[in-house]
Protein backbone atom coordinates (compact mmCIF):
# COMPACT_ATOMS: atom_id res chain seq x y z
CA UNK A 1 0.00 0.00 0.00
CA UNK A 2 1.50 3.32 -1.00
CA UNK A 3 1.39 6.46 1.09
CA UNK A 4 -1.32 8.24 -0.92
CA UNK A 5 -3.64 5.26 -0.62
CA UNK A 6 -2.89 4.98 3.08
CA UNK A 7 -3.63 8.66 3.69
CA UNK A 8 -6.86 8.51 1.70
CA UNK A 9 -8.04 5.54 3.80
CA UNK A 10 -6.98 7.28 6.99
CA UNK A 11 -8.84 10.45 5.98
CA UNK A 12 -12.08 8.46 5.96
CA UNK A 13 -11.30 6.71 9.24
CA UNK A 14 -9.74 9.45 11.33
CA UNK A 15 -12.90 10.66 13.01
CA UNK A 16 -14.19 7.23 14.14
CA UNK A 17 -10.68 6.28 15.20
CA UNK A 18 -10.23 9.42 17.29
CA UNK A 19 -13.70 8.98 18.82
CA UNK A 20 -12.96 5.35 19.71
CA UNK A 21 -9.74 6.34 21.44
CA UNK A 22 -11.41 9.33 23.08
CA UNK A 23 -13.90 6.95 24.67
CA UNK A 24 -11.15 4.56 25.74
CA UNK A 25 -9.20 7.47 27.24
CA UNK A 26 -12.26 8.62 29.21
CA UNK A 27 -12.53 11.92 27.38
CA UNK A 28 -8.85 12.90 27.39
CA UNK A 29 -8.75 14.31 23.84
CA UNK A 30 -5.03 15.09 23.81
CA UNK A 31 -4.09 11.58 24.88
CA UNK A 32 -6.58 10.07 22.45
CA UNK A 33 -5.09 12.04 19.54
CA UNK A 34 -1.59 11.06 20.59
CA UNK A 35 -2.54 7.40 20.62
CA UNK A 36 -4.31 7.82 17.28
CA UNK A 37 -1.11 9.24 15.78
CA UNK A 38 0.91 6.36 17.23
CA UNK A 39 -1.58 3.89 15.83
CA UNK A 40 -1.38 5.48 12.38
CA UNK A 41 2.40 5.33 12.38
CA UNK A 42 2.31 1.68 13.44
CA UNK A 43 -0.30 0.95 10.79
CA UNK A 44 1.78 2.65 8.10
CA UNK A 45 4.91 0.72 9.09
CA UNK A 46 2.92 -2.54 9.04
CA UNK A 47 0.85 -1.65 5.97
CA UNK A 48 2.81 -4.16 3.90
CA UNK A 49 1.33 -6.92 6.04
CA UNK A 50 -2.26 -5.77 5.46
CA UNK A 51 -3.61 -8.40 3.07
CA UNK A 52 -7.14 -7.07 2.79
CA UNK A 53 -8.62 -10.13 4.52
CA UNK A 54 -10.50 -7.80 6.84
CA UNK A 55 -11.73 -4.24 6.37
CA UNK A 56 -9.04 -1.59 6.62
CA UNK A 57 -10.93 0.08 9.46
CA UNK A 58 -11.11 -3.19 11.45
CA UNK A 59 -7.37 -3.65 11.03
CA UNK A 60 -6.69 -0.03 11.99
CA UNK A 61 -8.93 -0.20 15.05
CA UNK A 62 -7.18 -3.34 16.21
CA UNK A 63 -3.83 -1.56 16.00
CA UNK A 64 -5.31 1.43 17.84
CA UNK A 65 -6.68 -0.83 20.56
CA UNK A 66 -3.25 -2.43 20.95
CA UNK A 67 -1.71 1.04 21.25
CA UNK A 68 -4.19 1.85 23.99
CA UNK A 69 -3.40 -1.40 25.82
CA UNK A 70 0.35 -0.68 25.56
CA UNK A 71 -0.27 2.80 26.90
CA UNK A 72 -2.25 1.41 29.86
CA UNK A 73 0.54 -1.01 30.68
CA UNK A 74 3.04 1.79 31.01
CA UNK A 75 0.56 4.38 32.22
CA UNK A 76 1.89 7.05 34.46
CA UNK A 77 0.51 6.96 38.00
CA UNK A 78 0.05 10.72 38.00
CA UNK A 79 -2.61 10.69 35.29
CA UNK A 80 -5.48 13.02 36.11
CA UNK A 81 -8.71 11.14 36.54
CA UNK A 82 -12.09 12.36 35.36
CA UNK A 83 -13.09 13.07 38.96
CA UNK A 84 -10.07 15.38 39.33
CA UNK A 85 -10.81 17.00 36.03
CA UNK A 86 -14.25 18.07 37.22
CA UNK A 87 -12.62 20.35 39.74
CA UNK A 88 -10.67 22.10 37.01
CA UNK A 89 -12.19 25.10 35.30
CA UNK A 90 -13.37 24.18 31.83
CA UNK A 91 -14.26 26.26 28.81
CA UNK A 92 -17.13 25.49 26.46
CA UNK A 93 -14.87 24.16 23.78
CA UNK A 94 -13.69 21.32 25.97
CA UNK A 95 -15.65 18.67 24.15
CA UNK A 96 -18.99 19.91 25.46
CA UNK A 97 -17.47 18.47 28.57
CA UNK A 98 -20.32 18.69 30.96
CA UNK A 99 -22.64 16.63 28.80
CA UNK A 100 -20.11 13.82 28.67
CA UNK A 101 -18.64 14.00 32.14
CA UNK A 102 -21.10 11.54 33.60
CA UNK A 103 -20.55 9.13 30.71
CA UNK A 104 -16.76 9.34 30.94
CA UNK A 105 -16.85 8.93 34.71
CA UNK A 106 -18.91 5.79 34.30
CA UNK A 107 -16.71 4.48 31.47
CA UNK A 108 -13.59 5.04 33.55
CA UNK A 109 -14.83 2.45 35.99
CA UNK A 110 -15.19 -0.24 33.34
CA UNK A 111 -12.48 -2.79 32.58
CA UNK A 112 -10.67 -2.14 29.27
CA UNK A 113 -12.41 -4.83 27.23
CA UNK A 114 -15.89 -3.86 28.40
CA UNK A 115 -15.19 -0.22 27.67
CA UNK A 116 -13.86 -1.05 24.21
CA UNK A 117 -16.82 -3.32 23.44
CA UNK A 118 -19.29 -0.62 24.52
CA UNK A 119 -17.45 2.05 22.51
CA UNK A 120 -17.36 -0.05 19.36
CA UNK A 121 -20.91 -1.32 19.61
CA UNK A 122 -22.72 1.88 20.59
CA UNK A 123 -20.53 4.68 19.30
CA UNK A 124 -19.03 3.10 16.18
CA UNK A 125 -21.94 0.83 15.23
CA UNK A 126 -19.70 -2.17 14.76
CA UNK A 127 -21.08 -5.69 14.51
CA UNK A 128 -20.24 -8.34 17.10
CA UNK A 129 -17.97 -10.07 14.53
CA UNK A 130 -16.06 -6.89 13.86
CA UNK A 131 -15.66 -6.20 17.59
CA UNK A 132 -14.47 -9.76 18.00
CA UNK A 133 -11.81 -9.20 15.32
CA UNK A 134 -10.73 -5.84 16.76
CA UNK A 135 -10.43 -7.02 20.35
CA UNK A 136 -9.13 -10.46 19.41
CA UNK A 137 -11.71 -12.33 21.47
CA UNK A 138 -14.51 -14.74 20.50
CA UNK A 139 -17.99 -13.38 19.67
CA UNK A 140 -19.50 -14.98 22.78
CA UNK A 141 -17.00 -13.14 24.96
CA UNK A 142 -17.85 -9.86 23.21
CA UNK A 143 -21.52 -10.38 24.04
CA UNK A 144 -20.60 -11.14 27.64
CA UNK A 145 -18.49 -7.98 27.90
CA UNK A 146 -21.29 -5.92 26.38
CA UNK A 147 -23.79 -7.28 28.84
CA UNK A 148 -21.45 -6.76 31.79
CA UNK A 149 -20.59 -3.28 30.59
CA UNK A 150 -24.23 -2.31 30.26
CA UNK A 151 -25.00 -3.58 33.76
CA UNK A 152 -22.07 -1.68 35.26
CA UNK A 153 -22.88 1.50 33.37
CA UNK A 154 -26.47 1.35 34.53
CA UNK A 155 -25.22 1.27 38.10
CA UNK A 156 -22.96 4.27 37.58
CA UNK A 157 -25.10 6.45 35.38
CA UNK A 158 -27.96 8.17 37.09
CA UNK A 159 -30.21 10.15 34.83
CA UNK B 1 -31.45 -2.30 29.41
CA UNK B 2 -33.29 -0.23 26.83
CA UNK B 3 -32.73 2.85 28.91
CA UNK B 4 -28.97 2.41 28.99
CA UNK B 5 -28.98 1.56 25.28
CA UNK B 6 -30.84 4.78 24.57
CA UNK B 7 -28.54 6.77 26.83
CA UNK B 8 -25.43 5.44 25.10
CA UNK B 9 -26.79 6.05 21.62
CA UNK B 10 -27.71 9.60 22.61
CA UNK B 11 -24.30 10.30 24.11
CA UNK B 12 -22.04 9.37 21.23
CA UNK B 13 -18.84 11.32 22.05
CA UNK B 14 -18.18 14.22 19.70
CA UNK B 15 -14.70 14.66 18.28
CA UNK B 16 -13.52 18.19 17.70
CA UNK B 17 -12.60 18.85 14.10
CA UNK B 18 -8.85 19.18 13.94
CA UNK B 19 -7.38 20.20 10.58
CA UNK B 20 -3.87 19.76 11.96
CA UNK B 21 -4.43 16.08 12.72
CA UNK B 22 -3.64 14.85 9.22
CA UNK B 23 -0.81 17.35 8.89
CA UNK B 24 0.72 15.87 12.03
CA UNK B 25 0.16 12.37 10.62
CA UNK B 26 1.97 13.38 7.44
CA UNK B 27 4.80 14.87 9.45
CA UNK B 28 5.21 11.62 11.39
CA UNK B 29 5.02 9.56 8.22
CA UNK B 30 7.80 11.71 6.75
CA UNK B 31 9.91 10.82 9.77
CA UNK B 32 9.06 7.15 9.30
CA UNK B 33 10.05 7.32 5.63
CA UNK B 34 13.36 8.88 6.67
CA UNK B 35 14.03 6.11 9.15
CA UNK B 36 12.98 3.45 6.62
CA UNK B 37 15.37 4.89 4.04
CA UNK B 38 18.17 4.98 6.60
CA UNK B 39 17.52 1.38 7.68
CA UNK B 40 17.38 0.19 4.05
CA UNK B 41 20.62 2.00 3.30
CA UNK B 42 22.26 0.48 6.38
CA UNK B 43 21.05 -2.99 5.41
CA UNK B 44 22.28 -2.76 1.84
CA UNK B 45 25.63 -1.43 3.07
CA UNK B 46 25.84 -4.39 5.47
CA UNK B 47 24.96 -6.82 2.69
CA UNK B 48 27.61 -5.42 0.35
CA UNK B 49 30.19 -5.51 3.13
CA UNK B 50 29.28 -9.09 3.91
CA UNK B 51 29.60 -10.14 0.26
CA UNK B 52 32.94 -8.35 -0.07
CA UNK B 53 34.19 -9.91 3.15
CA UNK B 54 33.07 -13.36 2.02
CA UNK B 55 34.69 -12.98 -1.38
CA UNK B 56 37.88 -11.62 0.18
CA UNK B 57 37.93 -14.44 2.70
CA UNK B 58 37.48 -17.07 0.02
CA UNK B 59 40.08 -15.51 -2.24
CA UNK B 60 42.58 -15.22 0.60
CA UNK B 61 41.88 -18.77 1.70
CA UNK B 62 42.28 -20.16 -1.79
CA UNK B 63 45.43 -18.13 -2.35
CA UNK B 64 46.95 -19.26 0.89
CA UNK B 65 46.10 -22.89 0.25
CA UNK B 66 47.62 -22.67 -3.21
CA UNK B 67 50.73 -21.05 -1.85
CA UNK B 68 51.10 -23.76 0.76
CA UNK B 69 50.77 -26.43 -1.89
CA UNK B 70 53.02 -24.79 -4.45
CA UNK B 71 55.68 -23.57 -2.08
CA UNK B 72 56.00 -25.98 0.81
CA UNK B 73 57.56 -24.32 3.78
CA UNK B 74 61.26 -24.89 4.25
CA UNK B 75 61.74 -23.64 7.68
CA UNK B 76 64.70 -21.70 8.64
CA UNK B 77 65.46 -24.22 11.26
CA UNK B 78 68.59 -22.54 12.40
CA UNK B 79 67.34 -21.71 15.79
CA UNK B 80 65.33 -24.46 17.06
CA UNK B 81 62.19 -26.39 17.10
CA UNK B 82 59.47 -23.75 17.29
CA UNK B 83 59.51 -22.97 13.60
CA UNK B 84 59.81 -26.62 12.77
CA UNK B 85 56.79 -27.43 14.88
CA UNK B 86 54.81 -24.60 13.34
CA UNK B 87 55.71 -25.74 9.85
CA UNK B 88 54.64 -29.28 10.63
CA UNK B 89 51.42 -28.10 12.13
CA UNK B 90 50.57 -25.89 9.17
CA UNK B 91 51.61 -28.63 6.82
CA UNK B 92 49.29 -31.17 8.33
CA UNK B 93 46.35 -28.72 8.61
CA UNK B 94 46.85 -26.67 5.49
CA UNK B 95 43.73 -27.99 3.77
CA UNK B 96 41.61 -26.47 6.55
CA UNK B 97 43.31 -23.10 6.61
CA UNK B 98 40.64 -21.65 4.37
CA UNK B 99 38.08 -21.75 7.17
CA UNK B 100 39.80 -19.62 9.81
CA UNK B 101 40.98 -17.19 7.14
CA UNK B 102 37.48 -16.83 5.73
CA UNK B 103 35.97 -16.47 9.20
CA UNK B 104 38.52 -13.82 10.09
CA UNK B 105 37.83 -11.89 6.89
CA UNK B 106 34.06 -12.02 7.43
CA UNK B 107 34.36 -10.84 11.01
CA UNK B 108 36.67 -8.04 9.98
CA UNK B 109 34.28 -7.05 7.20
CA UNK B 110 31.31 -6.96 9.58
CA UNK B 111 33.17 -4.95 12.18
CA UNK B 112 34.37 -2.42 9.61
CA UNK B 113 30.95 -2.05 8.01
CA UNK B 114 29.43 -1.03 11.36
CA UNK B 115 31.98 1.55 12.29
CA UNK B 116 29.76 4.58 11.96
CA UNK B 117 26.10 4.75 12.75
CA UNK B 118 24.24 7.91 11.99
CA UNK B 119 21.86 9.26 14.62
CA UNK B 120 18.28 9.46 13.40
CA UNK B 121 15.86 11.97 14.92
CA UNK B 122 12.10 11.42 14.91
Amino acid sequence: MNRERFISLVRAEQEPLRRFLLTLCDGDAALADDLAQDALVRAYVASGSFLGLSKFSTWLFRIAYNCYIDHCRKARPDRTSVEDAIALPSDDASDASFRYQQLYQALERLPQKEKAAIALFYFEDRSIQEISAILGIPSGTVKYHLSQGRTRLKQHITR
Amino acid sequence: MNEIDKYLREHKPAVKEDPTFLLETNRRLDAVEGIKAEVDCERSRGRVALIIALAAGLAAGVLLTLLLYLYPVHSISADGRFLEHTRLLLDSWKQYLIFPVAALAITLGLVLSRDRRKTVHL
